[in-house]
């Protein structure tokens, strides 16, 4: 989450910035705190003037309309206008006729009830400065006619949208941003003193340990731990109502909503200083105490967001002497809630532990900008300032008396951390010699103290707004880096040596698989791997949506959905594949991850020509894709029709997945199914109904792939072979494979290759038959073959395959 | 018969494979030529084979020398026929037999590789020739190795910047390649010099720029001496390497818990508009960086005195966006075949 801050605040607290609002901008991006975006508040007021009404009387023809004669940068203009009051020669933002007001409105040169009207007299509400639109607004003092409004009225200002990081809680407020851009640091703050003010509050305070008094107030700390210290001011006689502008225009800016006098004087110090506060009505707090301990079984509270609240007994609260009132450092209680009626507050100026606080505003889903800001850690050492500047601004706004002294219940004091830096190892980790002095001159105006102790060692004292994240040596070696700059550090790189962590493997396989499925025609897809129920087994406790609560337990199904999206677009050739992982359950345990390979293919084979139409993908496409893939990934591994088994860890994914009989296994050496490919069945898909056939397959890759082994080449052959071909009617329900297989083992050592050329179905064949012809070619290593042996050994093969699966040979 | 006409046999024979060759060499297109091989050796009306015939009108004794003279010429004729149907079909020629050159060319399916593994591989092959390896780790993670030995304790509000995705209590999908480090580092002894791209997980729901999973690719070099210098010099120089030689590098300082010094690494490119001109980007985060915490080294039993490091963590699939101009982070998980077919 981003702080808001208005930059003009940020030079009001700091005066000798001397930046313009992109300058700031930049230093702030090299200081660690990036401006994600800023608005130029004034933007949409530039066609706004200062107006002066010179006459205003009734409009002839109209009651409830008045007639005025305005001076603007044009000169004197007549001007219709609805506002009950006007008066006459004070000063109104005027928009001229042609300006276009924040809202988008063109003010143009109008005849209303039949008097002209050039230009309009503003509300705030028609300038978006807020919600009073009954009446024009009255600016106060003197003004240049026809001068710019905005800059004419201090609202020229630029609202920052500021990326603080979460170990930088002192960031959250103005001082904090305009201490990293003052070029002396926390030494050029100066806070200004509040229009209207009395100047600088003196009071005492009335100090106690765990418990403190004062002005018939009590307050009590049960828990120091959670609650190390907690200031009360006790303001009595106050006037609820509406902050003065500029006290409304600042928060605006800064992105804040003003509520009343007192609710915006907390938040303003809040903004300011980076204290959050907080206001109860005194009147509404049993026996005018405060204890702050944890919350009693059974207790409730209602927040003044009208939310009732679960509270649990591990929850810091602040109670009355009966009840709870406020949830300590998140929220406050409707109850206890400063209203129109009050007149007697409370102001609670408070420091609570981050992880209370974080752990408290989690359990109950929330947070607030106290509690934002006491997580990441609030400034113990600025509490005081905090508390006196809150009730000088109360007493200004609202008025009122501050009632005896302040009560200070202080169990814990802070002291500032001392931490030890060695210059030699800040150089040593830098890579750039500091010395002594020169990381005294970096670190002293962010707040530090440095002391030298001893040779190379100085003891750092940490400023209270540092407090939280600079505990260590190597923080303090961050705050030299950062404040000398990471731009002036040289860019030299050093020899290194190798490092001791091999390649890994898989990732090498990977490399391999999609370089020859790319050049296969496929192309690479990505599937986020959370997906639908039915795609799933391993469940997320917290998913955003149905759709993404698993895990994928396969791959595949990821691309058929692409497949369905690509064909509702039109596409009809869709040829994808994808590396990823997959999530099995495994017992109690995490899940177990596997890389898989998965590829779908659809549509035409070839591109389409001219020459000859293309066929489509079948099985037979998914078998040589399988093939392809085993052979990178587990080289003892058969791609074989796929049985009814369902065994093993992969077994039934062929059977779930593709069309009966049109199925693949992939069986490793160990006869584990480690891939499946097959013609998608078509129910599992939603497609136009000219899709053709999608097939596929998913292989699972080994965790650590074997190193592939070199190839040993061998000698091209001296003699020639002889080729001779076969043909065999194959019956329905006799495998080709079985005939092939049988047909090779036959042929014995002399066969070189053995392969089906051609498979033929006519009507000059038997009724149920098929035509499968082999090529079967032989070779003998040293000699030439003879026609005899040859012939030998083929009518050997058609006996063997007679034999053994009652094929015959085809005459 | 005369012996003259023995003479004129073989004379005609010579005046007809003159004029034989002279009409091949004139011939302009196949047509051409196989009108001419049927007017001279055509086996029924061609001039040669007539003249052959009247070989059977000459005497024994001088048939053999005109019978040879006519295989002479009616093998140059064939064999100059030959090389000048070679040598027009060379020349573009056409005809029925021939090739229309100007049809579309027969082609194959090209793949493509998804532009975030692009991305992955490009980033990768500069850190190799850095002498970098790659290293990875499970999806699925524990908070351990995700937060608490990364220096993030889990009620810090740094646990919070990244809304994690939980199987279990304590049992996450990891949000970062960043658990790879501490993997690693308990595996392998010093020096380590390794990148680990892979998927990590946010509670993030799809958008423009987010994805609830995502491609990540982690970096960590520790040795002894390893300095804040030779950090930035090593990620400037992949930076200009792979946004090219004119791109500028910015570190800034930011925050991550296992890191320190961090920074945030951006770059601003030089990109050459559709006008030929060069134009300058903004300044664009690229990564985000550090030395190693080392609290980060006390916890995989390191010795922090003695060895120092650093990291970084950058996503491929901005680095794809940005550099190929795609306006929408879920172009790239629909996988519309048009889309991908782009990144040839």
């Amino acid at each position: 989450m981003p702080v808001k801050v208005s930059y003009r605040w940020i030079r009001d607290v700091a005066p000798g910035i001397g930046l313009d609002a992109a300058e700031a901008m930049e230093r702030l991006a090299l200081r660690g705190a990036p401006v994600e975006e800023w608005v130029d508040l004034a933007e949409g007021l530039k066609d706004v003037v200062i107006g002066r009404v010179l006459e205003a009387g009734p409009h002839p023809n109209a009651d409830r309309l008045t007639l005025c004669r305005v001076a603007g940068p044009d000169g004197e203009v007549p001007v219709v206008c609805g506002a009950p009051v006007v008066r006459v020669g004070a000063y109104y933002p005027f928009a001229p006729v042609g300006a276009v007001l924040p809202g988008g409105f063109r003010i143009g040169k109008r005849k209303i009830r039949g008097s002209y009207s050039e230009g309009m007299l503003c509300s705030e509400r028609e300038l978006e400065l807020g919600e009073d639109h009954a009446g024009i607004m009255l600016l106060e003092g003197q003004y240049e006619v026809g001068a710019p409004f905005a800059a004419s009225v201090g609202l020229d200002d630029v609202r920052m949208d500021v990326e603080v990081t979460p170990n930088r809680g002192d960031l959250l407020s103005h001082v904090g941003v305009a201490r990293e851009l003052h070029p002396e640091g926390q030494a050029g703050i100066a806070l200004p003193l509040f229009p209207g003010g009395r100047g600088e509050l003196a009071a005492s305070f009335a100090r106690g340990a765990g418990e403190a008094s004062s002005a018939g107030c009590r307050i009590h700390i049960e828990d120091p731990d959670l609650c190390s210290r907690y200031l009360g001011a006790v303001i009595r006689g106050v006037t609820i109502g509406p902050s003065p502008r500029w006290l409304a225009d600042r928060l605006r800016a800064a992105g804040a909503r003003p509520i009343n006098n007192v609710v915006d004087a907390t938040n303003y110090v809040m903004l300011e200083l980076g204290q959050p506060l907080h206001a109860f009505d005194l009147e509404k707090l049993t026996d005018a105490t405060i204890v702050v301990g944890r919350a009693r079984p059974g207790e409730s509270l209602v927040t003044l967001d009208d939310e009732p609240r679960a509270i649990t007994p591990d929850m810091l609260m602040i109670r009355d002497a009966v009840q709870p009132v406020a949830i300590a450092g998140v929220m406050g209680g409707r109850d206890s809630e400063v209203s129109g009626q009050s007149t007697d507050i409370l102001l609670e100026c408070a420091l609570f532990e981050p992880r209370q606080v974080r752990a408290t505003r989690r359990a109950l889903a929330m947070s607030t900008d106290a509690s934002y800001r006491f997580e990441r850690g609030v400034d113990p050492a600025a509490m005081e300032a905090a508390v006196l500047r809150a009730v000088s601004l109360i007493l200004t706004t609202a008025g009122g008396t501050l009632d005896g002294e302040i009560i200070d219940a202080h169990p814990r004091p802070w002291a500032p951390p001392v931490v030890r830096l060695r210059p030699p190892r800040a150089s040593h980790v830098l890579g750039v010699d500091f010395t002594p002095d020169a990381i005294s001159k970096l670190l002293v105006p962010l707040g530090y103290a440095v002391e030298a102790a001893g040779a190379d060692r100085l003891d750092v004292t940490v400023p209270g707004h540092r407090t939280y994240d600079t505990l260590r040596e190597v923080d303090l070696i961050e705050e030299v880096a950062r404040t000398h700059g990471y731009d002036a550090f040289p860019e030299v790189m050093s020899a290194a040596r190798a490092g001791t962590v091999p390649d890994h493997p898989l990732f090498q396989l990977e490399d391999r698989l999609r370089g020859l499925l790319a050049a296969n025609g496929i192309s690479e897809a990505q599937t986020p791997a959370l997906g639908p129920k039915e795609h799933g087994d391993v469940a997320l406790l917290n998913p955003m949506s149905r759709d993404e609560g698993h895990l994928r337990r396969d791959r595949l199904p990821g691309l058929l959905t692409h497949v369905e999206r690509n064909m509702s677009r039109g596409v009809r050739d869709v040829r994808l594949f994808e590396i990823g992982t997959a999530f099995a359950l495994s017992g109690d345990g995490p899940p177990f991850e596997s890389s898989r390979v998965a590829v779908v293919l659809t549509g035409g084979r070839t591109p389409p020509h001219w020459s000859s139409p293309a066929e489509p993908f079948d099985v037979h496409d998914v078998a040589g894709v399988l093939g392809l893939i085993a052979r990178e990934a587990c080289p003892d591994a058969a791609v074989v029709p796929a049985g009814g088994r369902a065994d093993g860890p992969a077994g039934g994914r062929a059977q779930q997945l593709f069309v009966p009989g049109r199925c693949y296994e992939l069986v490793s050496g160990a006869g584990e199914v480690v891939g499946w490919g097959g013609q998608v069945r078509p129910e599992l898909l939603d497609l136009p109904r000219w899709a053709g056939a999608v097939v596929g397959g998913e292989v699972v890759l080994p965790a650590v792939p074997a190193p592939q082994p070199d190839v040993t080449a061998r000698d091209l052959p001296d003699q020639p072979a002889v080729q001779r071909d076969m043909a065999f009617l194959v019956p329905a329900g006799t495998a080709a494979g079985e005939v092939l297989d049988t047909a090779r083992r036959a042929a014995g050592r002399l066969l070189e290759t053995g392969d089906v050329f051609d498979v033929y179905e006519g009507e000059d064949l038997p009724a149920g038959t098929r035509s499968v012809a082999l090529r079967l070619r032989f070779r003998a290593r040293g000699r030439t073959l003879t026609d005899r042996e040859v012939d030998k050994t083929c009518r050997r093969v058609v006996r063997t395959v007679k034999e053994k699966t009652g094929v015959e040979p085809r005459r | 018969m005369l012996p003259a006409a023995r003479g004129f046999v073989i004379e005609d024979l010579r005046r007809l494979e003159a004029d034989a060759l002279a009409e091949v060499r004139a011939a302009r297109d196949p047509r051409e030529l196989e009108e001419i091989r049927v007017r001279y050796l055509g086996r029924r009306d061609g001039l040669v084979s007539r003249c052959l015939r009247r070989l059977g009108g000459l005497s024994p004794e001088e048939r053999p020398a005109a019978g040879a003279e006519a295989n002479r010429v009616k093998g140059a004729l064939d064999r100059a026929l030959e090389e000048r149907r070679a040598a027009l079909s060379r020349d573009g020629a056409s005809s029925e037999d021939e090739p229309d050159l100007t049809l579309p060319a027969r082609t194959a399916w090209q793949g493509t590789i998804h532009p975030v593994t692009r991305a992955v591989d490009d980033i990768w092959s500069i850190f190799r020739s850095l002498g970098f390896t790659r290293a990875r780790g499970p999806e699925v993670d524990t908070e351990w190795y995700n937060f608490v030995a990364l220096n993030t304790p889990l009620d810090h509000p740094a646990a919070d910047e990244q809304d994690t995705l939980y199987l279990a209590p304590g049992l996450l999908l990891r949000s970062h390649t960043s658990p790879v480090q501490i993997r690693t580092m308990e595996q392998y002894p010093p020096p380590i010099r390794i990148v680990a791209p892979g998927m990590v997980y946010r509670r993030d729901t799809y958008d423009a720029t987010h994805t609830p999973a995502f491609a990540q690719i982690e970096g960590l070099v520790v040795d002894e001496g390893v300095t804040f210098v030779d950090f930035k010099a090593t990620l400037a120089e992949f930076a200009r390497r792979f946004w090219g030689p004119g791109t500028r590098v910015r570190f800034r300082p930011s925050f991550f818990p296992f890191t320190e010094p961090s920074a945030e690494v951006d770059v601003k490119r030089i990109i050459v508009r559709e006008d030929g001109r060069e134009e300058e980007t903004d300044w664009i985060e690229i990564m985000g960086a550090g030395m190693v915490d080392p609290a980060v080294l006390d916890n995989v039993g390191y010795d922090s005195e003695q060895y120092t490091g650093w990291a970084f963590g950058m996503g491929p699939a901005r680095v794809a966006l940005l550099r190929h101009g795609v306006r929408d982070l879920r172009l790239f998980y629909e996988n519309d075949m048009r889309f991908l077919g782009q990144f040839r």
